[in-house]
C-alpha cells in the first residue's frame, strides 16, 4: 500500500515527539545524570526531524524510481486489491486467537486454504495443500523438534 | 593447531554433517524459488537451530545462505526473474546469455565463481577477524559507541533510498530496541502495562516478520512468475577454466569488493553484486558488450555476492555488528549458543571459531556437486506453484515464531513486524537499516550512557582516544556526506538558471 511521503514523515514525526515525551516521563537513577530516559529522548527528537524533512520532500532526489503496483493475475486477492496484502498479518493473529481452542491441525488448516485461495490456486491445490500441510508441520515441530503446539479439539494421532 | 585438530573433531560429527548437508539442500530449494530470499531462508531455520549443537546450528545458517545466493542465479538465468535479491545486478545479463543459447556457460559461471567468491571470502574472513580481534581487546565504551554508530549510518549510506529515510528507519529499530526493562534504568520502558513486552520485543520474531510475512504480503498483490520454458542443458562446468583465466583480474576485484561491501554494516550480497557489476562495466575494454550476454560483469558480480556472505561475518563475529541481514538473524543464534560475539570469541573459543571456517569451506565446496544437480533438477523445482508454497511460509512463520519461547506473543510480533516491514519497503525505507537498529539497539544505548557515566557527561572524552577519534571522524563524514551531495546537486542545478 503506497502512501504519500507527507503521511509516513508526519507519522514518524508524531512517533518522535511521543517517544521524546514518554522518555522524559520516565523515572531518573537517583545520583545520575544519564538514566533511562536519555535514549528514548535522543531517538525521539531525531524521529521528529527525519520525519519533518520527510514530510517536506527533503531526499526525495537520492530515490530510485517507484516500482509499479502490479496486479495479481487471478484469486481472491483480486478481488481485495491493496488490502490483499493484509490478509497474511490477519491470518497469525487469528492463529494466536483460536489455535488454543480449536487446536493446532484445524486452524493451521484454515490459514494454509486461506492464503492458497488468495494466491489463485485451483480449489484441488489448495484443498491438498490445506489436507497435507498441517500434519506434516506438526508432526517436524511436534515430534522432532518437540514444540508444544495446542491439541485443542482435534489431537493429532501420534 | 590443538585448537585446528579439535575443530575438526567438532565439525567431522554426524550431526554437523548432516546439519550441513540437509541445510544445503534447503538453501538450493529456497534460493531458486522467486520471492523467497537468503534471509528468509536463515529466518525460517531459527526454530531448527535451537535443538542442534552450536556449531551445527551456525553450520546451517553458514550452509543454507551459501546456497542461496548462487541458486538465485538459477531463475535469473532461466527465466529472466532473480530468485534472490543478491541476483538482481545481473539477471539481465545472465538472461541475455541463454537466449543466445548459451544458458549452461551463465548457469556454470553462476556457480564456479559463486564457490571460488565463498573460499576467498572465507580466507579474507580467517585473516581479517583474528587480526582485528587484537586490536579491538582494547576498545572501551567510547570506540564501541562510535563503532556501532558508525555501523547505523553506513548502512543509510549504502541504502538505495533516501539518506533521510534510512536514517529514519534506523532511528526506527533504535526505538524498538527502547522497549523493555533492559535499560539503564531497570524500569519498564515503553511497556504500556502488557508483561509481554517486559522482556523487550525480541529480535528474532521481528525479523522473521520483516523478511518472510512481508514476502508473503507482497506475493498477495503482485503476479506469480510465467511458466519456465523447456531447455536441454549441456555440461555445466565446461569452460569456466578458460573464463576463469581470462577474467581472473575481474574475478579478484569481484571477490574484494564482496568481502568489503559484506562487512560494511547493513550491506550485503545484493549490494556487493551491483558495485561489482557496475565497477566491471566501468572498467571493461568491452563496455559495449554489456547487457547483450557478456560474461565478463557476471564473473565479478557472481563472485562479489558470495564473498559478501563471509564478509559481513566479521563485524558478527567480532562486535556483534551484523555486515548484513543474514548475519542480524545468526547473531540473534550465536548469543542463544554461548557464543556471544566479540573479540574475546577469537582467544577464548578459537576452536569454534576454525570449526566456523572449516564449514565455510566445506558449504561452499559442497556448492558445485549439489549446485550441478541443483540446475538439472531445477525445471521440476521451480514448477512449484507459489501458491503451494507461500501459505507454508506463513505457517511456518506462525509455528517457528511460538518455538522461539513457547509464547503466542511473539505470532503477534512476527505479524506486527510483517506489516511494519511490508509498508516501509512500499514506502521506499529500507528495511534493512530498521534492522541493524532493533539488533543493535541495546549495544548502541549500553554504549551510548556508559561513556556519558564515565564522562560525566561531557562530550570531550568521546574524542580523547585516538581510535574513538577516527571513528568519531568517520561517523561524522558520513553523517555529512548526504547534506554535501545534496547542497552541491543544488548549486549545479541553480547554475545554468543563471
Amino acid at each position: 500500500m503506497h502512501l504519500s511521503d507527507r503521511v509516513t514523515g508526519l507519522f514518524l514525526a508524531l512517533l518522535g515527539a511521543l517517544a521524546f515525551w514518554g522518555g522524559s516521563r520516565l523515572p531518573a537513577v537517583p545520583g545520575q545524570d544519564v538514566g533511562p530516559a536519555a535514549f528514548p529522548m535522543v531517538i525521539g527528537a531525531g524521529l521528529v526531524l527525519c520525519g519533518t524533512l520527510i514530510a517536506l520532500g527533503i531526499g526525495r532526489s537520492f530515490e530510485a524510481a517507484e516500482p509499479e503496483e502490479q496486479q495479481p493475475s487471478r484469486g481472491l486477492a483480486t478481488h481485495l486489491g491493496p488490502v490483499a496484502a493484509f490478509i497474511p498479518p490477519a491470518l497469525l493473529i487469528f492463529y494466536v486467537l483460536v489455535a488454543e481452542t480449536l487446536g493446532f491441525l484445524p486452524t493451521a488448516a484454515i490459514i494454509l486454504l486461506v492464503t492458497a485461495l488468495a494466491l489463485g490456486a485451483s480449489a484441488r491445490l489448495a484443498i491438498g495443500v490445506a489436507l497435507l500441510g498441517p500434519p506434516f508441520v506438526h508432526l517436524v515441530f511436534y515430534k522432532l523438534l518437540r514444540v508444544p503446539l495446542p491439541a485443542g479439539l482435534l489431537p493429532a494421532p501420534w | 593447531m590443538t585448537a585446528f585438530i579439535e575443530a575438526i573433531g567438532m565439525v567431522a560429527t554426524a550431526e554437523v554433517l548432516i546439519a550441513i548437508l540437509v541445510s544445503a539442500v534447503y538453501g538450493m530449494v529456497i534460493g531458486a524459488l522467486p520471492g523467497l530470499t537468503a534471509t528468509m531462508a536463515t529466518a525460517l531455520l531459527v526454530p531448527v537451530t535451537f535443538y542442534l549443537s552450536p556449531i551445527a546450528a551456525v553450520a546451517t545458517i553458514i550452509t543454507s545462505s551459501a546456497m542461496a545466493i548462487f541458486s538465485g542465479d538459477i531463475p535469473g538465468c532461466l527465466m529472466r526473474i532473480p530468485g534472490t535479491p543478491a541476483s538482481a545486478a545481473y539477471t539481465d545479463e545472465a538472461y541475455a546469455l541463454t537466449r543466445k543459447g548459451r544458458a549452461e556457460e551463465a548457469l556454470g559461471a553462476s556457480l564456479w565463481f559463486s564457490a571460488i567468491g565463498g573460499i576467498v571470502g572465507t580466507v579474507a574472513l580467517m585473516a581479517i577477524a583474528p587480526a582485528l580481534a587484537e586490536v579491538a581487546l582494547s576498545f572501551s565504551s567510547f570506540e564501541y559507541f562510535w563503532l556501532s554508530f558508525l555501523g547505523l549510518m553506513c548502512a543509510t549510506l549504502v541504502a538505495r533510498s533516501s539518506p533521510i529515510k534510512a536514517v529514519a528507519a534506523a532511528l526506527l529499530g533504535l526505538l524498538v530496541a527502547c522497549v523493555g526493562i533492559e535499560n539503564p534504568g531497570g524500569v519498564p520502558r515503553f511497556t504500556f502495562g502488557m508483561t509481554d513486552l517486559l522482556g523487550g520485543i525480541e529480535a528474532l520474531p521481528a525479523l522473521v516478520g520483516v523478511f518472510a510475512v512481508s514476502e508473503v504480503m507482497r506475493a498477495m498483490t503482485t503476479g506469480g512468475p510465467p511458466p519456465i520454458p523447456h531447455r536441454r542443458l549441456g555440461s555445466i562446468l565446461a569452460g569456466q577454466w578458460a573464463l576463469t583465466r581470462r577474467y581472473q583480474k575481474q574475478m579478484w576485484r569481484g571477490n574484494v569488493i564482496g568481502v568489503l561491501i559484506g562487512a560494511l554494516p547493513g550491506a550485503g550480497a545484493d549490494m556487493a553484486a551491483w558495485v561489482a557489476y557496475a565497477t566491471s562495466k566501468r572498467f571493461s575494454a568491452e563496455k559495449e558488450k554489456f547487457g547483450t550476454g557478456h560474461p565478463e560483469g557476471l564473473v565479478e558480480s557472481g563472485a562479489a555476492n558470495n564473498s559478501a556472505l563471509a564478509g559481513g561475518w566479521v563485524p558478527a563475529l567480532l562486535f556483534g555488528i551484523p555486515g548484513d541481514t543474514i548475519t542480524a538473524i545468526a547473531i540473534g543464534v550465536l548469543y542463544m549458543k554461548g557464543l556471544n560475539p566479540g573479540p574475546t570469541l577469537f582467544t577464548e573459543k578459537a576452536s569454534s571459531m576454525y570449526a566456523l571456517y572449516i564449514v565455510f569451506l566445506l558449504a561452499n565446496l559442497l556448492m558445485i556437486p549439489l549446485g550441478i544437480a541443483m540446475i538439472r533438477a531445477s525445471r521440476h523445482v521451480l514448477r512449484a506453484p507459489r501458491a503451494a508454497a507461500m501459505p507454508l511460509i506463513l505457517l511456518l512463520c506462525a509455528v517457528g515464531a511460538f518455538a522461539i519461547g513457547n509464547n503466542p506473543f511473539a505470532i503477534v510480533i512476527v505479524a506486527v513486524f510483517g506489516i511494519v516491514g511490508y509498508m516501509m519497503e512500499r514506502n521506499g525505507y529500507p528495511v534493512a537499516a530498521l534492522v541493524l537498529g532493533i539488533v543493535m539497539g541495546t549495544m548502541v544505548e549500553q554504549n551510548f550512557v556508559t561513556s556519558l557515566i564515565k564522562s560525566d557527561g561531557d562530550i570531550l572524552p568521546f574524542f580523547e582516544r585516538p581510535v574513538s577519534s577516527l571513528l568519531a571522524a568517520l561517523t561524522i563524514a558520513a553523517l555529512a556526506w548526504p547534506a554535501l551531495v545534496w547542497i552541491l546537486r543544488r548549486l549545479r542545478r541553480a547554475e545554468p538558471a543563471r
